[in-house]
């Protein structure tokens, strides 16, 4: 976005317009940071669509079979439960993770050739983001930092009292937030390029353990890396969640920032 | 900006400079001018200098300080630590019409980004996981309508079929016969189960079984009978993992005779590239003959680690782990590692694989 750059022409240009016609916004994200977020959901749900078809064919997490269910993981476990939690009664519920999280039962072929594209294509994806990150600075804006643990629990504090306090019509005004993000905020926006950083680099390491060996020594072994793989997937999806929530409870602005890249939030400072 | 509780002064000389030199030599600055300094002001995060928001006031009031500054504290450790502190946020003045344009054509690109998310995602899925999230008629319009944009099956699977042999190149360049496959004490066995895709065939086989080899330098073809190879070459053995492409691995104990030996005593035809392996006694799920086939490059048999094995655990190989020989290519997928060996061939071209022909990769290297 050509007109963002904190470096603006020198301000003694004769053709600047009156300043009714002009906003102030914040700069808030660099361009390659808005698109590879945007592009990471597709790329991210056909991951985890293949990626569980593929679990499909031999789970991770497994225990004794159970004389009862007659199931030997906790996937076929969590089917049992969600499928008897819906009364859902059209397909098999040993599968029912499988036939409405992933891609279904028996598509190994097609799931792994769609695992590999869309892996492909989220580590250029990744890459498009760091790039972003480093071009715009905004990798400052999520580093961890002196107090965030003290902060991050005023904010939790905050979080479960806004509805209690809100129904009581009591004030129950946000923590001073002087940074781009809150210390919460910040925590999840780092954990998450690392988690995704860390099932690219599980995710070669059960690709390639042989090439790649020293990669497959660093998750200690081969089933090492799958439980890697799989708790990266399960750190990232269980991000969306707070994640969705909260830029809705925080509203357009938010949301649209992350499109256009500025933000109409001037003088609150922008601390959400 | 306006909140008193601010965290440590960020001495950031740049920034600072610049609001301060902009200041003072204009008496009347002009109203676009004065949000110029303003955004540069902001951008020094605790300049106790006029409060910068008010670009209507001519003469801006002090902002209220309810204690008195502190002395901008020094870096204590060298530079390095403040070189990653959050920089803050930067304010622009953009004219209206700028601002709007560039928003319009964001949101016009978020717009399609979603709708080619949605016909990509569509086209991508498989028929089956299709037909699920969609039945009936409205399922056939949607393929209808994404086959008139060039949205076909067939243009599916040559993406698809791409995206595979992208992976293959890019594990064919991994691949260096200097990489061992990593070995394990035989404590670290654990139980490999018989992956028989089909039925596992019965003991029949077994009297009557040779190895029959084409595409030799000599020209001839040889039968080779089990007492033969385990007369004529030295036995080695290796604890090494097995990987399925299921997902699922094991380590297993395997003794054998070195492929690189093999080949050695038997050279391929000049020209051969690769060496096509072919179980005839494979059989399907209903137990009619099955043959299975795969693709080995030459450069991949002569590995150290390729072996033609004979036994498994210390003992002869069991039928259900492919009596009386099997290739084990531990740098392989599972699948490459083909049971019950009755033909080796080696030719020019690159061999059928069957499970290449069912939907996998052809090069399966780990």
């Amino acid at each position: 976005m050509v007109p963002m750059s904190a470096s603006e022409p020198p301000p003694d240009r004769p053709s600047r317009p009156a300043p009714d016609l002009t906003l102030r916004v914040v700069v808030k994200h660099h361009a390659l940071v808005r698109l590879s977020h945007w592009i990471n959901l597709p790329l991210l749900l056909g991951l985890i669509a293949s990626g569980l078809a593929i679990y499909w064919a031999a789970p991770v997490f497994t225990h004794a079979r159970d004389p009862v269910t007659g199931s030997g993981d906790y996937m076929t476990d969590l089917g049992l439960l969600l499928a008897g939690l819906f009364r859902d009664r059209g397909g098999e519920p040993w599968n029912w993770v499988y036939d409405h999280l992933s891609l279904g039962t028996r598509q190994l072929a097609v799931a792994l050739r769609l695992h590999w594209a869309l892996a492909y294509l989220f580590m250029l994806n990744g890459a498009l983001y760091v790039l972003g990150l480093a071009a715009g600075g905004g990798w400052r804006a999520l580093l961890p930092r002196p107090g965030d643990v003290r902060d991050g629990l005023a904010m939790i504090r905050y979080y479960v009292g806004v509805v209690p306090m809100a129904i009581r019509r009591r004030p129950w005004p946000h923590p001073p937030i002087t940074s781009k993000y809150n210390a919460l905020q910040r925590a999840a926006y780092f954990t998450v390029p690392l988690a995704g950083l860390l099932v690219v680099l599980s995710g070669w390491a059960m690709h390639k353990p042989v090439q790649l060996g020293w990669l497959e020594r660093l998750f200690v072994s081969y089933d090492g890396a799958r439980v890697v793989h799989f708790a990266g997937m399960v750190v990232m999806g269980a991000f969306v969640v707070p994640h969705v929530i909260l830029v809705i409870a925080d509203g357009w602005d938010t949301f649209r920032s992350m499109i256009v890249g500025w933000s109409a939030r001037v003088r609150e400072s922008a601390h959400d | 900006m306006t909140d008193p509780s601010q965290q440590a002064p960020e001495p950031r000389p740049e920034p600072a400079a610049g609001a301060q030199a902009g200041e003072p030599p204009e008496p009347e600055p002009a109203p676009e001018r004065e949000a110029e300094a303003t955004s540069r002001a902001e951008a020094a995060e605790p300049a106790p200098a006029p409060e910068p928001t008010a670009a209507h006031q001519p003469q801006p009031a002090p902002e209220p300080q309810p204690e008195p500054a502190p002395p901008p504290r020094r870096p204590r450790r060298g530079g390095w630590l403040e070189s990653l502190a959050e920089h803050p946020e930067a304010v622009i003045e953009v004219p209206r019409r700028r601002l709007a344009a560039a928003s319009r054509r964001d949101f016009l690109l978020f717009a399609l980004g979603t709708l080619a998310s949605a016909a990509g995602a569509w086209w991508l899925l498989p028929g089956r996981t299709r037909a699920r999230l969609l039945p009936g008629p409205a399922h056939d319009r949607l393929d209808t309508l994404a086959a008139r944009v060039g949205l076909t099956s067939e243009r599916r699977e040559g993406a698809l079929d791409r995206a595979l042999t992208f992976d293959d190149d890019v594990a064919e360049a991994l691949y260096s016969k200097n990489h061992r496959v990593r070995t394990y004490d035989r404590s670290a066995v654990t139980p490999l189960r018989n992956n028989y895709d089909g039925q596992t065939p019965g003991p029949e086989y077994l009297p009557g079984w040779t190895l029959s080899v084409t595409g030799l330098a000599s020209g001839r073809s040889e039968r080779l009978r089990i007492e033969t190879l385990l007369a004529r070459f030295a036995h080695v053995e290796q604890v090494t993992r097995l990987v399925c492409v299921e997902g699922w691995s094991a380590i297993a104990w395997w003794g054998g005779i070195r492929f690189a030996d093999f080949l050695a005593a038997f050279p391929p035809a000049p020209g051969a590239r690769w060496a096509a392996l072919r179980s005839s006694v494979n059989l399907d799920g209903a137990g009619r003959p099955d043959p299975y086939y795969v693709s080995i490059d030459l450069r991949t048999a002569r590995h150290p680690q390729t072996l033609l094995a004979t036994h498994f655990g210390g003992r002869p190989l069991p039928i259900g782990h492919g009596a009386p020989l099997r290739l084990l290519v531990p740098m392989k997928l599972g699948l490459k590692n083909i049971k019950a060996v009755t033909d080796i061939a080696y030719t020019a071209g690159e061999p059928a694989d069957y499970w290449n022909e069912r939907g996998y990769s052809k090069y399966d290297g780990l």
